[in-house]
């Protein structure tokens, strides 16, 4: 079991289906017997450059910890899901589990992350907000 | 002699208090020009060492598009 840390742009018109595409990869990993050390969901944030015509993304976070089976099937999910605009998955050599800086700078995002296990439907609530 | 007066560069990185991570583009925004390059090590002072890791940082930060590659994008 290898530590990975994968960070997927979610297309912002797909911004609902995020808690439903980030349960799935959960039960993916952990029907391994894998592990999420870290989540962190950073909303929806302004692209450097336009991706695929499109300016804003919803950003995901994970740190996991799975074999290469189950890693090769996230990344089938991740290419063959039309919502997923990039993913980019590193290895590292520890789990990390502390809040990343973006978090740090952003403390709305946290709440949301937060948040997320209280109540999914006030989560997608705040983020229509944020369209407007 | 002028470099009699010149104070002598030190690295950031080397006091271990900052991480170079592409999750931090607050940071790496210090080490790019305004149009979106990476500064070069004998402007900002950082070592060898750390300024062959903030590269790969600033390459991640801009696949994933949370900093720029250049200034004229579109």
């Amino acid at each position: 079991m290898r530590h990975y840390e994968i960070v997927l742009l979610v297309h912002p018109d797909q911004s609902a289906q995020v808690p439903s595409m980030v349960e799935k990869y959960k039960s993916i990993i952990e029907k391994s017997k894998g592990r999420v050390h870290r989540f962190e969901d950073w909303g929806r944030r302004q692209l450097a450059y336009s991706i695929n015509k499109v300016h804003k993304a919803h950003y995901l976070l994970f740190n996991i910890e799975c074999d290469a089976p189950t890693l090769e099937e996230l990344e089938h999910n991740f290419r063959y899901n039309d919502a997923v605009i990039r993913n980019m998955i590193i290895r590292r050599s520890t789990a990390i589990t502390e809040p990343s800086p973006m978090l740090k700078e952003n403390p709305e995002a946290s709440m949301r992350s937060r948040g997320r296990s209280a109540g999914d439907d006030s989560y997608v609530d705040d983020d229509l907000t944020v369209e407007e | 002699m002028t470099s009699y007066n010149k104070r002598k560069k030190v690295c950031p990185f080397k006091s271990g208090k900052r991480v170079i991570d592409y999750k931090n583009t607050r940071l790496l925004r210090d080490f790019i020009t305004e149009s979106g390059r990476i500064v070069p090590s004998r402007i900002t002072g950082v070592s060898a060492k750390f300024q062959r890791q903030l590269v790969i940082e600033i390459a991640r930060a801009r696949i994933l598009g949370l900093l720029p590659f250049c200034d004229s994008h579109d």
